[in-house]
């Protein structure tokens, strides 16, 4: 790329030299100078020039300027309200306007303090009002969904969130209704605003009209602390700030990386906090009495229960990870386990490859690519919802955005996404030229299933990539850190894991692992069980010893999300009890491991395996991404055998995990309505055949199951295929009827 | 100037009574002669016409026509539109909508010459919702000039607007078009590059486009050779208020404000006097009765402190109380503010609640000064041009007769009694709404 023309103009005096086409609003701060706005936010698209807060004085122009429309021209002498009477008197007008009909309600609004409007105010605005009249009324507070309330009062129509709605998440939910002084906003058909970003437009806000319901007079700027740490609901690894408050998180606000999330986040990453303090918490350690009983009992016999248990396993030790685990976590249990009892098999919820580290790119590359392909049975919403964003983007930019699945652009089967990648890398598909002869083409695999690494790697080296440094891949894992968890696993020791055929003690480590029903089946094979988890109802009736385990939002550490980008996770609850490192640690002693119990110590002990040396401080806190890795050889591998295709009666059952599922949704009451809703999904061509329209209840059953669930007509799904929620679908087998009684 | 000595440019050839909504008669009066004229030139040589006619926009903004269809940005691999704006709806106006309904088939043949010189093949006519029968009547001419193979190819779409003031301010009429909400874009892009789904729209009022026809039958340079200075051509003036006969005339420019009330319009009926013309719809500043010799063209209306505007002449005499009349413009434009930028969605509505104050006589002398500090803070502020309309005539109001403002408030009550007349001024502004307006502001 060449270097952009630069352009030199006056602001206030002040000489300023920016690339040509730079917004005025941007310039001036380049220069130093503040031009204050309200509806500008150049994440939403172009700008509107609605709120007219940004008046300058642009010279040989009559009137004012809205700044934000404004691009940078040579030549240009700007005057801001700082230098410019007329622009002063601009900006002081349109504070007053805004304010004629605004409640002021600073001292009961949870936005007081933090709030642009009342900081413009101040600095800019008029002392006292003129305004004598009755002000405009409205029905307050109005609870658009269950996180998110809204007052029409407060409400200054800058737009920002309807253009949210509408240009970046487009669920177009959020619109403006009536005009003049009446406009409002509302959810469209006064539906409760339910999309999976919808909170984002509680931080769009600039006044307290939109606002978070779990933060409704919870907390005022001046008592909170902010941390910033990642996100750890999904491997997305967005970059958060948790606004604490007497040792309580109270909120999750986004904090913009521009590679990563560009400053959104998705409702579970932002409102499914408050599983911290579910009443089903474990915050002492617990032990088995009889079948189904759990008996608190302290850390001392804890750690010594603990102790008895992996000494009678003999060695013969599992280790089923959740992939939600730090790097430092994983490492001093692989330490523990591995050198300390010669136990070296661990399992994951799905195995993850390094190989397409060689197709490393930061997600925003996704946003500048030409030809974006996604394959897999999973849409991208469910598995990395930001992920999804920056496809939409890409398509807003005029990307071509193709998607091989069953309710994909390119209907494929389930299970089929090894045979799309081995036909894209084919000499004779088009779509495969295609991708060949961009510069920035992007490939993501979004489904089930462990090769799917591998797989998209594979591709992507037999499509060249590994040439062009603006195309990339992309696998979006089932677990926020599977990669650095397994990393970690793998350098904790060098010994061969062997898997025993009777498992003594199976070590449950997180929440993921005790909720998947694999680990439940390896459970049965084994002696005994100690399972780590939050929640009581993941430990009733199978763990023999249940130690407490920490949420994301309570530990420190590192993270590696799906781009490969090591992230620092920042501490901001103290957790109940000890954490993992701390009792790791402990344990550790006891069977002759040195494990520190400090991030910080076990991180500097790794770091030169794993991370080049990098030093703990270094991580950062927008942390840069890594250089793409050598390509891997070509390896051997077997595809899945795809199943059988559909014979008409019975149909392929493709199940998902949605977005909104999981133990920490599952305990937060607001959340409840984004749950996926117990659907059965079908193809036009499968409804019409049995008589079943969208609404019908009907009956799902396989071989011995049954599920009673309302059909949705879908014209996109494959005929053939019927898509349920895994919570929905629960032990449905691969093959189902689905009947109107 | 007797009725025959009227220019006939845009209400051509009514006098022989046809009806020249039908095909055949406007055929007959020499119809669509220009049509095959032009497109037997080039595009290019039509577009020179145009230039050469120095024909300013009808519609208000007075723009130069053959300017703006030459910015229309070229080789962006998008279709070019041309987008007519035929949502009349300033008050006072009436001029499109008798353009419409006597003359359908000049506006038609002026799209189709005007979409020639500029190479569109799709043209939208945005026609005001309320003005069914004039659909109507456009309709059934398009039929006849479809019907007559007259389109070559050409894609006309009529769409009727849902009533919304807004819609006529260009690009939020565009984005009506497109089936979003009817609000102004900012500026730049202006739409010869970026106008209907971001394609290089050319957008005209119905009268502009409607003249089209006879600048390319008798050339650019007659029709510059009309009017005056920098203001050529004819304009419909729609006359209305207190005045004897009220109606469209279409005269050359620079015809002056007393020729078209007193002697084409028969003047002031009841031996009343003449207290102030507004010269070109609601939302121009108004004059007062020393400046009715002011000529009807543009650059002498700036002179004058106001605007041609639309091109409206309103007529208003002494029965009338100015701070009620302020109080309806003001009413009309809040009603009609679109919501989207806040001096004009705010400052609109606290206009009406100080003038309302005022006409009660229940205003304070500050509240005076600050009924023309709100005016002054909306102005030139505001994203489109909606809220100078509002502002712009009451300030003037209260700057040209502040004695009248002034004696609501010493007197505590409005001097014409309450039995104020804006009979044939301004229709009350309810009728504009499917609900009272006064529910927009709460007591």
């Amino acid at each position: 790329m060449s270097a952009p023309e630069l352009v030199t103009l006056t602001i206030d005096d002040r000489e300023v030299q920016v690339p040509k086409g730079t917004g005025l609003v941007e310039t001036a701060m380049h220069a130093g100078i503040e031009i204050p706005v309200f509806c500008y936010e150049p994440r939403l698209g172009p700008p509107v020039g609605a709120c007219r807060m940004c008046l300058v004085e642009v010279e040989g122009m009559p009137k004012l300027q809205a700044g934000c429309t404004m691009t940078a021209q040579d030549g240009m002498v700007v005057r801001t309200a700082q230098t410019s009477e007329q622009a002063a008197r601009g900006q002081n007008a349109t504070l007053e306007f805004i304010l004629v009909n605004h409640p002021l309600d600073c001292p009961v609004c949870d936005k007081g303090g933090e709030c642009p409007l009342q900081d413009l105010t101040f600095r800019w605005g008029p002392g006292s009002t003129r305004m004598t009249f009755p002000k405009r009324t409205f029905q307050k507070p109005i609870p658009i969904s269950p996180t998110i309330s809204l007052d029409r009062e407060r409400c200054i129509l800058c737009y920002r969130c309807t253009r949210f709605s509408e240009a970046v998440a487009e669920d177009g939910q959020l619109v403006a209704v009536n005009r003049g002084a009446l406009s409002m906003i509302t959810t469209f058909e006064d539906e409760p605003y339910r999309a999976p970003f919808s909170g984002n437009v509680t931080e769009l806000c600039p006044v307290g009209a939109l606002l978070p319901t779990q933060y409704r007079f919870e907390a005022r700027p001046w008592e909170i602390q902010n941390v910033p740490t990642v996100c750890q609901l999904c491997p997305v690894g967005c970059n958060v700030q948790v606004t604490t408050r007497e040792g309580k998180v109270k909120r999750v606000l986004s904090r913009n990386h521009p590679e990563v999330d560009e400053g959104w986040l998705c409702d579970k990453g932002r409102f499914a906090f408050t599983h911290l303090y579910a009443p089903d918490r474990i915050t002492e350690p617990l032990r088995r009495r009889r079948r189904r009983g759990l008996d608190p009992i302290s850390w001392d016999e804890a750690l010594d229960d603990a102790e008895r248990l992996l000494r009678a396993a003999r060695g013969r030790v599992v280790v089923a990870l959740s992939g939600s685990e730090t790097v430092e976590q994983a490492y001093a249990l692989g330490r523990l386990v591995r050198e300390g009892l010669g136990s070296h098999t661990a399992v994951l919820p799905e195995e993850t490859d390094a190989s397409v580290g060689a197709f490393r790119l930061p997600l925003s590359a996704i946003r500048d690519a030409e030809l974006v392909v996604v394959v897999g049975d999973d849409p991208v919403v469910e598995r990395a919802p930001i992920v999804d964003l920056w496809i939409k983007a890409a398509r807003r930019n005029g990307a071509e955005v193709v998607t091989h699945g069953p309710a994909g652009t390119v209907q494929t089967a389930p299970g089929t996404a090894a045979q799309t990648c081995a036909e894209l890398a084919g000499e004779g598909s088009e779509l495969g030229a295609r991708l060949r002869a961009a510069e920035r083409a992007i490939l993501v695999w979004s489904g089930p299933g462990g090769n799917g690494g591998a797989e998209i790697a594979a591709l992507a080296a037999k499509l060249g990539f590994a040439a062009k440094p603006g195309s990339g891949a992309f696998h979006l894992p089932a677990t926020p850190n599977a990669q650095g968890v397994a990393e970690a696993w793998a350098a904790a020791s060098d010994g061969e894991a062997e898997t025993p055929e009777q498992i003594g003690l199976l070590l449950v480590s997180g929440d993921e692992a005790a909720a998947d029903p694999n680990v439940r089946a390896l459970a049965e094979r084994a002696e005994s069980v100690i399972a780590v988890t939050m929640f009581q109802g993941l430990a009733v009736g199978w763990a023999d010893l249940v130690l407490p385990a920490t949420s994301y939002l309570e530990r420190d550490g590192t993270t590696v999300n799906l781009e490969g980008r090591l992230q620092r996770l920042r501490r901001a609850a103290i957790p109940p009890g000890p954490d993992e490192l701390g009792w790791i640690a402990k344990l550790a002693e006891r069977f002759g491991v040195a494990v520190s119990p400090y991030p910080a110590r076990v991180f500097e002990e790794l770091s030169p395996t794993l991370y080049g040396g990098l030093p703990y401080s270094d991580v950062g806190e927008v942390a840069p991404l890594r250089g793409r890795s050598e390509v891997p050889p070509p390896r051997p591998h077997d595809a899945p055998e795809p199943p059988r295709p559909s014979d008409g009666h019975y149909l392929n059952l493709v199940r998902y995990r949605a977005l909104f599922s999981g133990p920490a949704v599952e305990r937060v009451p607001e959340l409840q309505f984004q749950r996926p809703a117990p659907e059965v999904e079908l193809s036009l061509d499968d409804a019409q055949r049995r008589g079943i329209s969208t609404g019908d209840e009907v009956e799902v059953r396989s071989n011995g199951t049954s599920a009673t669930l309302r059909a949705r007509v879908s014209r996109r799904l494959l005929a053939g295929v019927v898509r349920i929620a895994d919570e929905h679908a629960r032990d449905l087998h691969a093959r189902v009827e689905v009947t109107k009684p | 100037m007797p009725e025959s000595e009227r220019m006939r440019i845009v209400l051509a050839g009514t006098e022989d009574g046809a009806d020249l909504t039908k095909i055949a008669a406007y055929r007959g009066a020499g119809g669509y002669a220009a049509l095959e004229k032009a497109r037997a030139l080039e595009p290019q040589a039509v577009l020179e016409e145009l230039l050469a006619a120095n024909v300013r926009g009808r519609g208000g903004a007075g723009f130069p026509m053959g300017r703006k269809a030459s910015f229309l940005a070229k080789g962006t691999g998008k279709p070019t539109y041309l987008v007519v704006n035929a949502d009349e709806s300033e008050p006072g106006t009436f001029k499109d909508r008798e353009i419409m309904f006597r003359v359908p088939h000049r506006l038609i043949e002026g799209c189709l010459i005007t979409a020639h010189a500029i190479g569109s093949q799709n043209v939208f006519i945005y026609i005001r919702g309320e003005y069914l029968h004039e659909f109507e009547t456009i309709r059934a001419a398009l039929d006849e000039a479809r019907a007559a193979d007259l389109l070559g190819g050409v894609t006309i779409v009529l769409h009727r607007g849902a009533g919304a003031y807004i819609c006529g301010e260009e690009t939020a009429l565009l984005e009506s078009l497109e089936g979003k909400r009817g609000q102004p874009r900012s500026k730049p892009p202006f739409p010869a590059v970026s106008g209907v789904y971001a394609a290089p729209t050319l957008i005209n009022n119905v009268e502009t486009i409607s003249t089209v026809p006879a600048i390319v039958e008798r050339g650019g340079a007659w029709y510059a050779s009309l009017g005056v200075d920098n203001s050529a051509g004819t304009r419909v003036f729609s006359l209305s208020g207190n005045v004897a006969r009220g109606g469209n005339y279409e005269l050359p420019l620079g015809t002056t404000l007393r020729e078209l009330i007193y002697e084409i319009g028969g003047g002031i009926p009841g031996g009343r006097e003449l207290k102030a013309v507004i010269p070109g719809g609601s939302s121009v500043p108004v004059l007062t009765p020393d400046q009715i010799d002011t000529p009807l063209d543009f650059d002498s209306m700036a002179q004058a402190g106001s605007m041609l505007g639309s091109g409206a002449v309103i007529v208003i005499d002494d029965r009338c109380c100015m701070v009620q009349l302020g109080l309806r413009v003001a009413q009309f434009y809040m009603h009609e503010s679109c919501g989207k930028c806040t001096p004009c969605r705010e400052g609109t509505r606290w206009m009406v609640q100080i003038l309302k104050k005022i006409e009660d006589g229940r205003a304070t002398q500050g509240e005076l000064d600050l009924l023309l500090d709100v005016c002054d803070r909306i102005l030139g502020k505001c994203l489109c041009p909606l809220g100078d309309a509002a502002a712009m005539p009451v300030a003037s109001y209260v700057d040209k007769f502040r004695d009248e403002f002034q004696e609501h408030v010493d007197h505590g009550a409005c001097p014409y009694g309450g039995e104020s007349s804006l009979d044939r001024v301004f229709a009350p502004v309810d009728q504009h709404a499917h609900s009272p307006v006064a529910d927009e502001v709460p007591a």
